[in-house]
């Protein structure tokens, strides 16, 4: 009995105290497919989507607007419902052909991926199903270890790791995520240029479940390196329902916005 | 004597004469001056904004589909084929306009980061005017090639007040980079730009290596290139032709070795193109023996010759490692696929080969690029990379040609119907039509959109297509100039003619005299046709030396025209005119000729009056 505890004392003891062990079933690498498995969704979605943005010197915007996106053809449509000015303006895209709407022309034109969408910061291909394990990989210490850790964001308890971009086409091509140690949520994310600057700092404080997935609600971009700047996404009305061909043509987008 | 005659005629009426030759010598002056004016505003729109803006000629690249990124990844190559198609003393530049949100003391604004290659051999001429045009404050636009400090950069005034920074200060810029990264960047202020037109203000220039850098290429890529030609107005299009002609790409591969468990092969890998007319050639062209075509077709589609799937044992599913020598870099490129059908190899399509949806194979390519020339040397590749001449390779119509008339093309070259699918494998690159005007050229770029060319297109324009709207300007320009010029070519000829007819009104009696005393009607003609062009002469060169005068008079004014666009016409903000020696001789002449022209018919109303009416006449 005394060999047996002091054997399970060992095993315990050696593995609290080297880490190494009880963080192997942690990796950086099954926390990114755990992030995208509990965030990815598999069917047609409708939503709408609140964004105020506040820059200096500018005030600020809010902008409202419908999204459908379909991922077996690759299609989605995003209509603008308010300000007044951009109301009834969209973006439209079916596989590789993307068009940016305009009401007041009531022409359709094509456009690039890397458009920005509405004067935000956010780029049409923004909005392309991609997986996270795709972009980025765990990036690694001068010792060739993945960089993670566990640490306290404000009072909940976290796993804090460094990705990098394994693709070229990224936004940006280092990352490090804060996700709850309890459901692997992220809550915080920052973003870094090439030459290492702070360039964005992301807060995800709300979820919702649909469809048993999670849909981050409340969203918060910081403008790391324009300081005063910062986005507000806020989403909601959120819809599984399969969504009709009809949806994403320009017919529709034109009879939305008369 | 007739000489004498008239020059006798000419100072006996000194007042109406010296107003006369005021008058043709004012239209000189004006003539002189607007040709010089024109020819400056031609020689700054040519050679200094088209040069800056998009080049005599230029070639553009862009390696993402419905993206903008502006690369090609064989540096060395496409300078050699450019250089080799222009006269030895063009300039040949790669161009970049990179837009950046900068922050400098405390301050923001948007700013355009511009690249010039200090490292290059300027000739002092260049040297003067790129002082001319970038009157840096105490220094010059070459400094940016300092290494003394980290990415020196030069900006306007305007936009150093507006950012709060002044010389040694340090901005920090966002930016994206070529591949859509966001980037940010420390650039520190070696100067500040003195001109104050509005094209310059939002400008920083950087030196090229360092914005390269920063944009992310590799010492062996480029960008877009700017071709700076002598006598750009009549050499453009046809610089622009040549080169486009020698910029045929030939078609794309990867040679290298195929690995699957612990078998290896010597494989090709082969690109086909995933737009619908090539889809539909790859499916009826080939015969799957394993696997489902619709599979093969689809973005991430593979498929693999028969004999080495017998070989290896690949099988549908089964994923392989291919890995090649890199052209530039030490590492060997190298990918997995996931193959997705077994076709019957045979001696068209090969019997160590790969198919590959373009959508997967032209990022490998493009990541690595393998040396296709030392690769052609070394293995031999299949049939249909061969078969079809190398004319009809240049023959790009081909390429998204409905089936049955590719068929017919195969036909028509003897080969077998097999080959014929070759116009549904990819290129290195995909060269674009060359176009003739702005026009043509959005609609080029508009039937390009819809084609989804998944290859790096390269497209080469000549300033007719990309820098019309500067071009439309100095048209206006030079049409107003021709309004100016014919309304003053009209009032000196009532100005002529209207002396002319009082001299001759005035002089019946002494014609009828002369004539009576036995000179001839072609004299009485030559005199006043004489006197006509000495009148013109003499004001023609007082005007043209009033001219100079009054241009050099005009340079030494300074504009500060800092809301205008029409700053660009000026040079250090002073007006420029460019007078050649052949200009204004054309000016004398063309002057001369029409005064000429007008006295001609009032002198032959003179030599044909009879002597007896003439004396007759009275006041």
């Amino acid at each position: 009995m005394l060999r047996q505890i002091i054997i399970f004392t060992i095993v315990i003891s050696t593995m609290v105290l080297s880490g190494i062990d009880l963080f192997a079933q942690t990796s950086v690498g099954s926390l990114l497919s755990s992030i995208e498995n509990l965030l990815q969704m598999n069917s047609d979605i409708r939503a709408k989507v609140n964004i105020t943005q506040q820059k200096v010197g500018q005030g600020t915007k809010n902008m409202e607007m419908i999204y459908y996106r379909r991922d077996s053809d690759d299609s989605f449509l995003i209509v603008f419902s308010a300000p007044e000015s951009d109301k009834g303006n969209g973006y439209l895209r079916v596989g590789d052909n993307f068009w940016m709407y305009r009401r007041n022309t009531r022409t359709f034109q094509h456009i690039n991926r890397d458009e920005n969408i509405g004067g935000t910061n956010a780029r049409a291909d923004d909005f392309e199903k991609r997986k996270l394990t795709e972009l980025y990989a765990p990036a690694l210490d001068k010792q060739g270890k993945e960089i993670l850790s566990e640490e306290l964001l404000g009072k909940i308890e976290v796993y804090k790791f460094e990705v990098k971009a394994i693709v070229n086409d990224v936004d940006y091509p280092k990352k490090i995520y804060w996700i709850r140690k309890d459901n692997n949520l992220p809550l915080k994310e920052q973003s870094y240029s090439m030459s290492g600057t702070l360039m964005e700092t992301a807060y995800y404080p709300n979820y919702t479940i649909v469809d048993g997935r999670y849909v981050a609600v409340k969203m918060m971009f910081i403008d790391e390196f324009e300081r005063g700047n910062k986005t507000l996404v806020e989403i909601s009305g959120i819809s599984t329902q399969k969504l009709e061909d009809y949806l994403f043509t320009k017919p529709y987008l034109e009879n939305l916005s008369k | 004597m007739l000489l004498n005659l008239s020059l006798r005629n000419l100072f006996r009426q000194k007042r109406r004469n010296l107003m006369l030759g005021i008058a043709i010598g004012l239209g000189v002056t004006i003539l002189i001056m607007a040709s010089s004016f024109s020819r400056g505003i031609e020689d700054i729109m040519f050679n200094k904004i088209v040069t800056y803006v998009a080049g005599h000629v230029s070639v553009n690249m862009n390696e993402g589909l419905g993206k903008r990124v502006p690369v090609f990844r064989d540096k060395e190559r496409l300078f050699s084929i450019i250089k080799k198609n222009v006269e030895q003393d063009a300039e040949i530049d790669e161009s970049f306009g990179v837009f950046t949100r900068a922050i400098g003391n405390g301050k923001a604004d948007n700013m355009i980061l511009v690249a010039i290659d200090t490292s290059k051999r300027y000739t002092e001429e260049r040297k003067k005017e790129v002082r001319e045009s970038f009157n840096v404050i105490g220094g010059s636009l070459l400094d940016i090639g300092t290494s003394a400090v980290a990415n020196a950069v030069i900006l306007s005034r305007d936009r150093a007040e507006s950012l709060n920074v002044k010389k040694n200060d340090v901005i920090s810029i966002r930016f994206r980079n070529v591949f859509g990264q966001n980037q940010s960047e420390r650039l520190t202020v070696v100067g500040v730009l003195q001109n104050d037109n509005i094209f310059m203000q939002g400008v920083m220039f950087c030196e090229l290596k360092n914005v390269k850098a920063m944009m992310g290429y590799r010492p062996y890529e480029c960008a877009n290139i700017h071709i700076k030609i002598k006598d750009p107005k009549e050499n453009a299009v046809r610089v622009a032709d040549k080169i486009h002609s020698a910029l045929t790409p030939g078609p794309a591969f990867i040679a290298g070795k195929l690995s699957y468990l612990s078998s290896e092969s010597e494989v090709v890998v082969i690109p086909f193109r995933g737009d619908d007319d090539s889809i539909r050639l790859i499916g009826s062209s080939f015969e799957l023996l394993d696997g489902k075509m619709d599979d093969v077709l689809l973005r991430d589609g593979v498929m693999i010759s028969s004999n080495i799937a017998d070989k290896l044992g690949v099988k549908p599913s089964s994923e392989v490692l291919i890995s090649y020598n890199a052209k530039f870099e030490k590492e060997r490129g190298s990918f997995k696929v996931q193959i997705k059908g077994v076709f019957k190899s045979d001696v068209y399509k090969g019997d160590n080969t790969i198919y590959m949806h373009e959508a997967l194979f032209y990022p490998k390519f493009y990541d690595r690029i393998p040396d296709l020339d030392k690769e052609r040397a070394r293995v031999s590749l299949p049939e249909v990379l061969l078969s079809l001449p190398e004319s009809t390779n240049k023959d790009r119509s081909n390429t998204f040609l409905p089936e049955d008339l590719n068929k017919k093309r195969a036909s028509a070259l003897g080969l077998t119907d097999q080959a014929y699918f070759k116009s549904a494998l990819g290129n290195e690159w995909e060269l674009l039509d060359r176009t003739r005007n702005t026009d043509e050229m959005r609609k080029k770029y508009a039937a390009q959109a819809r084609k989804k060319i998944r290859a790096t297109t390269m497209d080469v324009n000549s300033m007719y297509e990309s820098a019309s709207d500067v071009l439309k300007l100095e048209s206006v320009l030079n049409i107003i100039t021709l309004w100016a010029v014919l309304i003053l070519f009209f009032i000196i000829l009532i100005g002529v003619v209207n002396t002319l007819r009082m001299t001759i009104k005035e002089r019946t009696r002494e014609i009828g005299t002369i004539r009576a005393i036995g000179m001839q009607k072609r004299d009485v003609w030559g005199i006043f046709m004489i006197e006509t062009s000495l009148l013109s002469l003499f004001a023609s060169f007082a005007g043209t030396l009033f001219a100079f005068v009054l241009m050099w008079l005009l340079t030494l004014i300074r504009f500060n025209v800092t809301d205008n666009p029409l700053g660009i016409l000026l040079v250090s903000n002073h007006l420029y005119f460019l007078p050649t020696f052949g200009s204004v001789l054309l000016n004398i002449t063309l002057i001369l000729v029409i005064t000429v022209i007008t006295a001609y018919f009032p002198a032959r109303r003179a030599a044909n009056l009879s002597s007896a009416e003439a004396l007759r006449h009275y006041e």
